[in-house]
């Protein structure tokens, strides 16, 4: 008797999504690889010229922009996150756990486009930031954090931050408090047993963390769009004006077929340089 | 039982019949939508007993949908800007539109016959808006007075569309859209007053409410709508002119109600009709015969003459359907970044 009777069914939705994406991605292929004909809505004969494109000066900044911008947010997610994870495992009041939890994962629950607004409220020349700065006297001009990289990467650590640290708790939580404890019976302080004991016991959730919040923000659409103004761009942006404003689709599907790529190249690499580090918290 | 079956019988065939003997008119969500059901919709149903159904979204979003239901549209009527009209027709998804059938478009401005496809429905214009609170002192009677070295870091343009600017640097340098290479120097100058550029009509509201960027090449709708909303924003007309947009509208190629279709667009240029989408928009009517409140009539960017039409800085819609993804290219190359 087959030992799983529902596997067929139970997988059946699965493969028809996975077969919806693959035709997808095979469209958006294929349309990269053809040639725009301005004023008109259907792409021309095969061309490379899409891809040789792809390395005019600005094309080639974007990506790099945008390799930094998810580099640098996932590492603030990361100094941020941290913290509040471990307070997240430590704390042993449920009403003070339960309040830490939603008010750190909040932000998800919030529309991007709402979120984003809040922080234009917030940066802006008039914002809240620039308010209070400049009413206790520390500045006389506007601090500019709107249409700045510093400015994306503060929206986008925010909505990234949730992800963090429910991965980081998830990791912190397994790990053996027996350690702990051995530590400072032999007489290792609270640092000294942070960084040799819980750091290192905590890398396989700090990876996970790390990784998760790359990809996460590769695909940042709305957060670069608002707060960067034109000024900061990655590679949805690019994609969008291309498709939405120039009509150039056939160029729109090279740079998602190219940001595919580098997603895939980027987590690969981090991948590796982790792997020395998964192991960690094996016990 | 049976009499159950019968009912839900009698129901499938009613619902079908009922949803066939509405005119479908696809055009941009939110006000847009409201604009036109308060309107012309209104005054359609009243005539024809045929309630009006609207199909919203973006205008890519539209203009896909309709390329994927090639021949059997899923609106009859479609509202959208005059260049990207151009797109629908030239993939063939609009009809030739018999002028005959509309007899109220024999007052149209000549700016507004676009196409043989497609028609103006009313007109707005891109110009100079600003916080005179903020930019003190400041004036705008030409273009050329975006240049002026105090407006470093003040301004704001759509990210989405550089057309205008493109054809302002090109008529200041003594050419026009068509040849616009001849402004890339003047429009190079321009950089550094730049400060953000705005992706959607309230992306431009917020920033200039914040004053964030303080001065705007701006629609001159979206300027009235904060206008009305409290924001201090003051509207130049330079001595170039604005640079016009008109919106249009269109006969979905395999309507089945392309009569009625007729109809709607003819209740559309009713000049009462063109006074009222005036009234409530501030945009411009497409046609000369209508009767504006003396306040709307002297806005700026409301045109009720056939010379205010002519003065204004028109980019020819074909070629701006067709050199758009050029236009912006070069415009994300060597001025955003």
């Amino acid at each position: 008797m087959d030992q799983r009777p529902f596997l067929r069914i139970f997988t059946t939705p699965a493969a028809l999504c996975a077969l919806g994406f693959t035709a997808a991605m095979v469209a958006v292929l294929q349309y990269s690889l053809r040639a725009y004909i301005p004023g008109s809505l259907d792409p021309g004969g095969f061309t490379l010229g899409n891809f040789a494109d792809l390395l005019r000066p600005l094309y080639a900044r974007v990506f790099l922009d945008t390799v930094s911008i998810c580099a640098l947010t996932a590492v603030a997610t990361l100094l941020v996150g941290y913290p509040l994870a471990y307070a997240l495992v430590l704390l042993e009041n449920p009403v003070l756990k339960s309040a830490l939890l939603v008010i750190v994962v909040t932000p998800l629950f919030l529309g991007e486009v709402v979120r984003t607004y809040s922080w234009i409220i917030v940066l802006g020349n008039n914002g809240f930031i620039n308010s209070v700065l400049r009413g206790l006297g520390l500045i006389e001009q506007p601090v500019q954090f709107m249409f700045t990289t510093f400015g994306v990467v503060i929206a986008l650590v925010h909505v990234t931050l949730p992800v963090m640290v429910i991965m980081l708790a998830a990791g912190l939580s397994h790990i053996d408090r027996d350690y702990q404890r051995a530590a400072e019976s032999l007489g290792a302080g609270p640092i000294r047993t942070f960084l040799t004991i819980t750091l290192p016991l905590s890398m396989p959730g700090v990876i996970a963390g790390v990784t998760t919040a790359f990809a996460w923000t590769f695909s940042a659409f709305a957060t670069p769009q608002m707060i960067g103004g034109g000024r900061v761009n990655m590679v949805s942006n690019l994609v969008y004006q291309l498709g939405f404003s120039s009509f150039n689709f056939p160029f729109a599907a090279t740079l998602c077929v190219a940001g595919l790529a580098l997603t895939i190249a980027v987590m690969s690499i981090l991948g590796l340089a982790a792997r020395p580090f998964k192991n960690f918290g094996a016990h | 039982m049976r009499r159950f079956w019968l009912a839900l019988f009698a129901l499938l065939l009613v619902v079908p019949a009922h949803a066939q003997d509405k005119l479908v008119v696809s055009i941009w969500g939110g006000s847009w939508r409201d604009l036109i059901a308060e309107t012309v919709a209104k005054k359609f149903t009243a005539d024809t007993g045929v309630p009006v159904d609207f199909v919203t979204g973006g205008t890519i979003d539209r203009l896909n949908k309709e390329k994927l239901a090639k021949g059997n549209p899923e609106s009859d009527i479609t509202f959208t800007t005059s260049h990207v009209g151009w797109l629908y027709a030239n993939d063939g998804l609009f009809e030739t539109l018999d002028t005959a059938k509309i007899p109220n478009a024999k007052n149209l401005a000549d700016e507004a016959r676009i196409s043989p496809y497609h028609l103006g429905a009313w007109a707005y214009v891109y110009t100079i808006g600003y916080r005179a609170d903020l930019l003190k002192g400041e004036k705008f009677e030409s273009w050329n007075d975006l240049w002026k070295p105090e407006l470093k870091a003040k301004l704001a343009a759509p990210d989405f569309d550089p057309s205008h600017i493109i054809a302002v640097a090109a008529l200041l340098s003594g050419a026009d859209a068509a040849h616009w290479e001849k402004g890339e120097d003047k429009l190079k100058a321009l950089k550094p007053n730049f400060k953000a550029f705005y992706t959607n009509d309230a992306n431009s509201q917020q920033l200039l409410a914040s004053g964030e960027t303080p001065l705007q090449i701006v629609l001159s709708m979206n300027a009235y709508y904060m206008i009305g909303q409290g924001v201090p924003i003051t509207l130049a007309i330079p001595k170039e002119g604005a640079v016009l947009g008109v919106d249009t509208v269109a006969i979905m190629k395999g309507s089945k109600k392309a009569e009625l279709a007729y109809k709607f667009i003819n209740t559309l240029y009713d000049p009462e009709i063109q006074a009222e989408i005036a009234k409530l928009k501030k945009g411009s009517p497409a046609v000369l015969n209508a009767k504006l409140d003396p306040e709307i009539a002297k806005l700026p960017g409301v045109f009720t003459t056939a010379e205010q039409w002519k003065k204004q800085i028109n980019i020819d819609a074909k070629l701006r359907a067709e050199k758009t993804a050029e236009w912006r290219k070069w415009f994300a190359e060597n001025i955003m970044n």
